[in-house]
């Protein structure tokens, strides 16, 4: 049963940071798989959907959903962010109105992103099913089921606010 | 040759854009939690906007979600619907370290109300003996 900083040395999350103003102090953590970073970098590469939503980039979407997260500004259940399914060690998704990313709870207030898709994408194939087995999967074979992953599905079980 | 470990990544794309991401976020969500505030005293609800401000619900819901651009005007006529004025400031980055300000006016659940122009930094400017009454209008800059 490895601890996160385990799952760090391991090379299985990285850490996720943004800037931060100097009044701000980080009010919860996000991480994120190998192949999460390799697409945060395509993003930071101008990586655009076919049609773009929103009038902020993604990159800039990003980062302000990012921003808020780790600042402990309050997040606007369903239109923010929501559970997929609701289940035991459920899969949770941060939104964005270009972008779609997927994780898990590890904690309370901390977050571990696994996929991150457009929006466009994951609805017209409706990625939300293989995502989630997907992010079981490796929840399993990580072996954190049980003990970094939370349970609930309130949103308050998953974000101080 | 040794394992290379990424123990952080910094999602970095720049100030400029950095300042106008976070600016199009604080708007919408400041309108989203507006909007929810109306909701919890069963005054509105996304429905009765889009009727008062005739048009779709839809483009409403596109609009909150950041899906639909907001001009200035838009942004005018979802405050004039929700019955809420706008409060505008344009100041100098606020540099104390460790308080988080979440940038909002809205008093729904744990968000502080802001006090415009009643911070230390404004008073520290003041000559000891003035009184806040000969304050320049040059420094309330709210509207």
């Amino acid at each position: 049963m490895p601890t996160i900083e385990e799952l760090v040395e391991a090379n299985a999350i990285s850490r996720i940071e943004v800037a931060m103003e100097l009044r701000d102090q980080p009010m919860r953590l996000l991480y994120g798989t190998p192949g999460f970073v390799t697409w945060l970098n395509e993003i930071l590469g101008g990586a655009e959907p076919k049609s773009r939503l929103g009038e902020a980039t993604p990159a800039e979407q990003i980062d302000q959903l990012f921003h808020r997260f780790l600042s402990g500004s309050p997040l606007i259940h369903l239109r923010q962010f929501r559970f997929v399914r609701a289940e035991k060690n459920a899969v949770w998704e941060l939104k964005t109105p270009d972008t779609r990313i997927f994780g898990w709870f590890l904690k309370k207030d901390c977050f571990a992103c696994v996929f991150g898709n457009w929006t466009d994408e994951v609805k017209d194939h409706e990625l939300y099913r293989g995502y989630r087995i997907a992010i079981r999967r490796l929840r399993r074979e990580l072996a954190v089921d049980d003990t970094l992953c939370v349970h609930g599905v309130d949103p308050d079980d998953v974000l101080s606010f | 040759m040794g394992l290379i470990l990424m123990t952080s990544f910094h999602f970095d794309i720049g100030s400029r854009a950095r300042n106008a991401g976070r600016f199009i976020g604080r708007v919408q969500s400041e309108l989203l939690r507006a909007l929810a505030e109306k909701k919890m005293l069963r005054k509105f609800s996304q429905q009765s906007l889009a009727r008062k401000l005739q048009v779709h619900r839809s483009l409403i819901n596109r609009q909150l979600s950041g899906e639909a651009n907001l001009t200035l005007r838009s942004l005018a006529d979802l405050a004039w619907a929700l019955d809420m004025e706008i409060t505008i400031e344009l100041k100098d980055p606020i540099v104390e370290a460790g308080s988080n300000q979440t940038f909002t006016t809205s008093t729904i659940q744990h968000a502080p109300i802001k006090i415009i122009n009643g911070g230390r930094k404004l008073k520290s400017r003041l000559p000891a003996n003035s009184d806040r009454q000969e304050m320049p209008n040059s420094q309330a800059k709210s509207a």
